[in-house]
């Protein structure tokens, strides 16, 4: 009994250790250094050269969900329009990709939503002044 | 025919004024025919040669007015005739932005009335004695028919105040109600439209209509022709030019515009025809169905496909060849889809700018209908995929509203196939997933590699993937590619296919190869030669546009007997690839002294992370000095390869590699 | 070691292996928006901050030895 009793201690001690080391690890940091995500990070880097005047004219918008969309393609020329539709749809494949393969380097492919989560709140709150983002459904000009 | 004057009364009299002006009052009851009625009508003239014609109530067209006002800064009676000019009208106190001149003949009924709008446009009515109606404009603004519109009556034209439309109509208007026939031939010219988003827009537009109408039981009977000669429209997310022309013919009845037959001329397309009917004041298509034959894929392909099925990859894609197509709307929404191949191709360009995929020509139909199961039958003559060419197969399918399920599908590789089993798409949780089975029936390694400009190899690859699931992150094909190769194998598994049609794109498995032959390898790869066997694991390769990014790795003399020897060539290559720095004198000598040497075993490690190989040399065989063994000697003579620099830069390793192969080069020793 | 203490020791142990699960399973909130803050810099290019590759291994090197 008694020996019964101190192996249960030492397997409590030993299970609250990795309780904390598990907690610990929880709080590190997020792995986002795979060369996947640094190749989506360049290619959007690239189309931010061609989205950057986009977002200060409005015609495209920061949406909650952490895409982007056509906001108000009137200020477009009529010829571009379908470009800039074209480039939304392209900058959101890589977003979608992004959230998921950070999700996936971290080893909880089901963490898609919240890296998602995190980033649309993360978008927004860092969006330049004068651009447009989307707060519970209605579009804000910051 | 008059059709006069119910109870004309007319009733002069002399009023004395306080200012001693002299007014006529005309009261003259009601005024009817068929197309238009007016009740309570009177004319008073007023000093100044001015008057005011005014009706408690007038229909027009079945629509009614009250309290009409037609203030007339110029008017007289001329025998039974009614001159005005100069008026401005007001219904119900509002006025018009318009000067309107009018002369009625209050015997016959005839009428005849100019108005001119504020903003320039001309717009003439002249309502015969018969009853016919011509109504006449000159660059009359759209703008401006709108705000009087929506004076005349509650909302006005609001049904179009959402796409802002503008421009300026010329055109004439004959209704005949005795004939009950109407014929309309417009123009409009620097005609735009937009919505807020801005999803449906057009600039500079310019039209051309021609319609004509006739009533009959109970409807009326028309037929129009329109042409689009100006100008650009984009509807979302279709970017349009002028050139469609149209022509139509139907029946319109209480609110629903019944097209029985419509014909257009679309650039790509060889004939479009469509019929159906639209409710108007739901303000949708009811049933409407559209043929489009002879599509020109390489013109209608980048144009309408493309920005509808993959926007984001409208660059990529490519289109050749024809379709033919029907679209059937039904409540509004698609109903169903049937389309016709002919010697049409379809590619996606890779990401990186690799030949990426193509399938064609293919011939054959595919159906789809939301409310039956339809089937897919289409005979691809062949394809490309990368640098290997695919023979032709059949892709045969049973399409029931969200579900695709393909009878098993044979595609020729070089001299073996890929079967694709039980394979299902379907929608799920608005996105397409994909499972199903691949077989990969062998296919001889030497034709794979020639095919793919490596050295060539023997050998046979195959594979058996039962379990592939396919989503819009990732393929997963769960089973075993094997390939056997250099007297031994390599069997990969874990096959996984992350982002497959992003710029991200890459590949992970987990790759074990056994009893490799050493003097084969080292062979095909101009590598000096080595004989022997090794075994290897690649655990969690990974690759990015074919190129290693992450992986550890393992190599190791296979166990066994067999003869263990290794060139000069090959040590010098072994010593080149890590850079040939540290090559003692002494030990130089010696080794230009023999052609080969025993070995006991060789062994090299390397975890490949950012683009750095951090290395390791035979399992278990450390040093004091901090090298690391690659080759341990044995017999005689016998020779050690000794690694010391852990930190290999991958690429330069990769380059230098390249390097020893394509020039084979004497490693400079010194 | 009576009956209570034994209950309460098993019922720690219990509570502690859940929540070493519940730990698993937990997003980390704060790591991510670090993450998302980094990656946002760099796409918007809103810092000239050196990207954080690792330092660049040095060119490999003399590391063949024959005897």
């Amino acid at each position: 009994m008694k020996v019964a009793s101190s192996f249960t201690r030492w397997f409590a001690v030993v299970l609250f250790g990795l309780l904390l080391g598990g907690a610990v690890q929880a709080q590190g940091n997020l792995e986002v250094n795979t060369p996947a995500i640094a190749t989506l990070k360049q290619s959007m880097q690239q189309r931010h050269a061609r989205l950057a005047p986009l977002y200060a004219s409005g015609a495209v918008g920061l949406a909650a969900d952490g895409s982007v969309a056509l906001r108000d393609a009137g200020s477009v020329p009529l010829a571009q329009r379908g470009q800039v539709n074209g480039l939304i749809a392209a900058e959101n494949a890589d977003r979608a990709a992004l959230y998921r393969e950070i999700a996936r380097a971290n080893g909880h492919p089901e963490w898609e939503s919240d890296v998602r989560r995190t980033f649309a709140q993360r978008w927004i709150d860092r969006a330049q002044p004068g651009w447009w983002v989307q707060k519970s459904g209605a579009w804000v000009r910051k | 025919m008059v059709w006069l004057v119910l109870g004309l009364l007319l009733s002069a009299l002399w009023a004395g004024g306080t200012w001693g002006v002299q007014r006529l009052a005309l009261t003259i009851g009601s005024i009817s025919n068929p197309s238009i009625s007016a009740r309570g009508v009177q004319v008073r003239f007023e000093h100044g040669g001015g008057a005011l014609l005014a009706a408690d109530a007038l229909r027009l067209g079945g629509r009614s007015w009250s309290r009409l006002a037609l203030r007339c800064a110029r008017a007289r009676l001329e025998a039974s005739v009614f001159h005005c000019s100069d008026g401005r009208v007001a219904f119900a106190g509002k006025g018009l932005p318009l000067t309107m001149a009018l002369e009625v003949d209050l015997g016959t009924g005839a009428a005849r009335a100019a108005a001119g709008f504020d903003g320039g446009g001309r717009i003439e009515v002249v309502l015969a004695g018969g009853g016919d109606v011509r109504l006449h404009a000159t660059r009359l603004a759209v703008r401006d028919l709108r705000r009087v519109a929506s004076l005349l009556w509650e909302g006005g034209l609001v049904q179009f105040d959402a796409l802002d439309p503008d421009g300026l109509l010329d055109g004439q208007l004959i209704w005949s109600p005795e004939a009950a026939s109407a014929k309309l031939s417009a123009t409009l010219s620097e005609g735009a439209f937009g919505s807020a988003d801005g999803l449906l827009a057009g600039e500079a537009l310019g039209l051309v209509l021609n319609a004509e109408a006739s009533r009959r039981d109970g409807g009326w009977q028309w037929q129009a022709d329109a042409r689009w000669d100006a100008g650009a429209a984009y509807v979302h997310p279709l970017y349009l030019e002028a050139g469609p022309a149209l022509q139509a013919s139907g029946v319109f009845a209480a609110g629903r515009l019944e097209v029985r037959r419509a014909t257009a001329r679309l650039d790509g397309v060889r004939e479009v025809s469509a019929s159906g009917s639209f409710d108007l004041n739901a303000g949708r298509a009811e049933r409407l169905l559209v043929r489009f034959d002879g599509v020109d894929l390489a013109v209608a392909g980048p144009r309408w496909i493309a920005p509808l099925v993959l926007p984001a990859q409208v660059d990529r894609l490519v289109f050749s060849g024809s379709v033919s197509a029907a679209v059937e709307v039904r409540g509004g929404g698609l109903h169903a889809l049937d389309v016709a191949f002919d010697a049409a191709g379809f590619g996606l360009r890779g990401a990186a700018g690799g030949a990426g995929l193509a399938l064609g020509p293919l011939a054959g139909e595919a159906a789809w209908s939301r409310s039956r199961p339809t089937r897919m039958r289409v005979r691809a003559e062949g394809g490309r995929w990368e640098k290997l060419t695919l023979g032709a197969f059949e892709l045969d399918a049973r399409i029931e509203a969200e579900r695709v399920a393909f009878a098993r599908t044979v595609v020729p590789l070089l001299d073996g196939a890929v079967v694709i089993e039980d394979l299902v798409l379907a929608r799920e949780a608005g996105h397409w997933e994909g499972r199903g089975g691949v077989v990969v029936e062998p296919v001889s390694m030497r034709a794979l590699t020639e095919a793919l400009d490596l050295p060539v190899m023997t050998g046979v690859l195959s594979a058996a993937l039962p379990g592939v699931r396919a989503s819009p992150g990732a393929i997963e094909l769960e089973g075993a590619l094997v390939i056997s190769v250099f007297d031994g194998y390599l069997q990969a598994t874990g096959l996984r296919v992350l982002e497959p049609f992003g710029v991200a794109s890459h590949l992970s498995a987990d790759i074990e190869a056994r009893h490799i032959d050493l003097a084969q390898l080292t062979e095909t790869f101009s590598f000096g030669s080595m004989s022997g066997f090794v075994d290897a694991d690649l655990r969690g390769l990974e690759l990015a546009r074919w190129q290693p990014v992450a992986f550890d790795a393992r190599i190791a003399s296979s166990a066994g007997q067999y003869p263990r020897r290794i060139s000069q060539r090959a040590v010098q290559n072994i010593s080149a690839l890590g850079g040939a720095g540290a090559v003692a004198a002494l030990q130089r000598g010696l080794l230009g002294l023999f052609e080969s040497f025993g070995y006991r075993e060789v062994g090299l490690r390397c975890a490949l992370r950012d683009g750095v190989c951090m290395m390791d040399g035979i399992e278990g065989a450390r040093r004091a000095d901090g090298g690391f063994p690659i080759v341990r000697g044995g017999g005689v003579p016998a020779l050690d390869v000794i690694g010391y620099n852990r930190r290999v830069d991958w690429d330069e390793l990769v380059d230098r590699l390249q390097r020893v192969i394509a020039e084979n080069v004497s490693p400079e020793l010194r | 070691m009576n009956a209570a203490s034994r209950f309460l020791l098993v019922s720690a142990l219990a509570v502690s292996v859940t929540a070493c699960v519940t730990i698993n399973i937990y997003f980390p909130a704060a790591a991510a928006e670090k993450a998302a803050d980094r990656i946002i810099d760099e796409v918007w290019q809103l810092r000239d901050a050196a990207p954080d590759a690792p330092a660049a291994p040095a060119a490999a090197d003399a590391q063949g030895e024959t005897k």
